[in-house]
């Protein structure tokens, strides 16, 4: 007998526990719709009167809450096809890891819903692009695919939209913060959903 | 080598089935029958076979409910099991340790 069947049976036990903690479901549906949804709420602004700082915190944040239901349904959606449970370990790892910097961008929107001296919209979009990319790494602890390199991506980002601010003032507009939104929640979400509808298709049970 | 480790290696754990079945399990409080063949890609049948195996042994919980008008079938270890499969976990411990000293 191979004397190091123990020590490999240890690594099989130790794999299998850390895939069973792994969250499954397929995600390019759900960035697909989210970065649809980013992508026309973006250009909704330039047909209605969203040039307030104060109107651009309640209106995105209707969009997050829109995304969000549509995500959990297409996932709860999946979750019953699979004859799964919805509420699994994998799920709520996931969003007890995303939950407190979403919360976050939650209590910075409505405090600028309710402050009569709200940001100006650009800092709120540049605050949104990096906790939500720190929601997405903290995620991606619990996720097999790229979703830390994802998240990354909107940390750099928004710090790089941050930085830019000083030369280009005109970024921390409401009208240049709709495309900010737009851009990293609607074309960077529809771009990661094309790339990994690609990839699971190729490899379902990943 | 002292063999008394293998020899008290427990037999319903020691197959590679099982063994895979209770290290998803072990970490998991509850898994659906479907989440445990895919993640194993075993065929239904086979795992049904060792679920039994392992249930009769009374390691394992099974829970039948209704989710979407559709029946979902979840397993969890039992306190059994868990003790079972720390103890089977430990004495591959040994054993490695054997194998080193040696």
């Amino acid at each position: 007998m191979d004397n190091n069947w123990a020590a490999e049976n240890l690594q099989t036990i130790r794999t299998l526990m850390e895939r069973s903690t792994l969250y499954r479901r397929a995600l390019a549906p759900v960035m697909l719709v989210s970065g649809a949804i980013g992508t026309v709420a973006a250009f909704v602004p330039r047909y209605a009167n969203i040039s307030t700082n104060q109107r651009f915190a309640l209106y995105w944040l209707a969009v997050g809450v829109v995304a969000i239901v549509a995500g959990l349904l297409l996932v709860r959606r999946q979750a019953l096809k699979a004859a799964e449970p919805f509420w699994s370990g994998p799920t709520r790892r996931v969003i007890q890891a995303i939950f407190p910097a979403l919360l976050v961008g939650l209590l910075a929107g409505v405090f600028n819903v309710l402050n009569a001296n709200p940001w100006r919209a650009g800092l709120l979009a540049q605050l949104w692009v990096i906790v939500y990319g720190c929601a997405l790494h903290a995620a991606g602890f619990f996720m097999p695919r790229g979703i830390r390199l994802f998240g990354w991506l909107f940390v750099l980002g928004g710090c790089a939209i941050t930085f830019a601010t000083q030369s280009q003032p005109e970024l921390r507009a409401t009208e240049a913060a709709h495309y900010i939104m737009g851009g990293f929640f609607g074309l960077a979400h529809l771009a990661y959903g094309a790339y990994l509808f690609v990839s699971e298709k190729q490899k379902p049970s990943a | 080598m002292n063999p008394e480790p293998f020899l008290n290696l427990d037999r319903v754990i020691h197959e590679k089935g099982r063994l895979a079945i209770m290290s998803l399990l072990a970490a998991s409080p509850q898994l659906a029958f479907t989440e445990m063949r895919e993640t194993l890609t075993m065929t239904d049948g086979n795992l049904t076979t060792h679920l039994r195996t392992l249930h009769e042994a009374g390691y394992t919980a099974v829970t039948k409910a209704i989710q979407g008008g559709r029946p979902l079938t979840t397993y969890a270890l039992t306190p059994a099991g868990r003790k079972a499969f720390a103890g089977y976990i430990d004495l591959l411990a040994q054993i490695v340790e054997q194998t080193k000293q040696n």
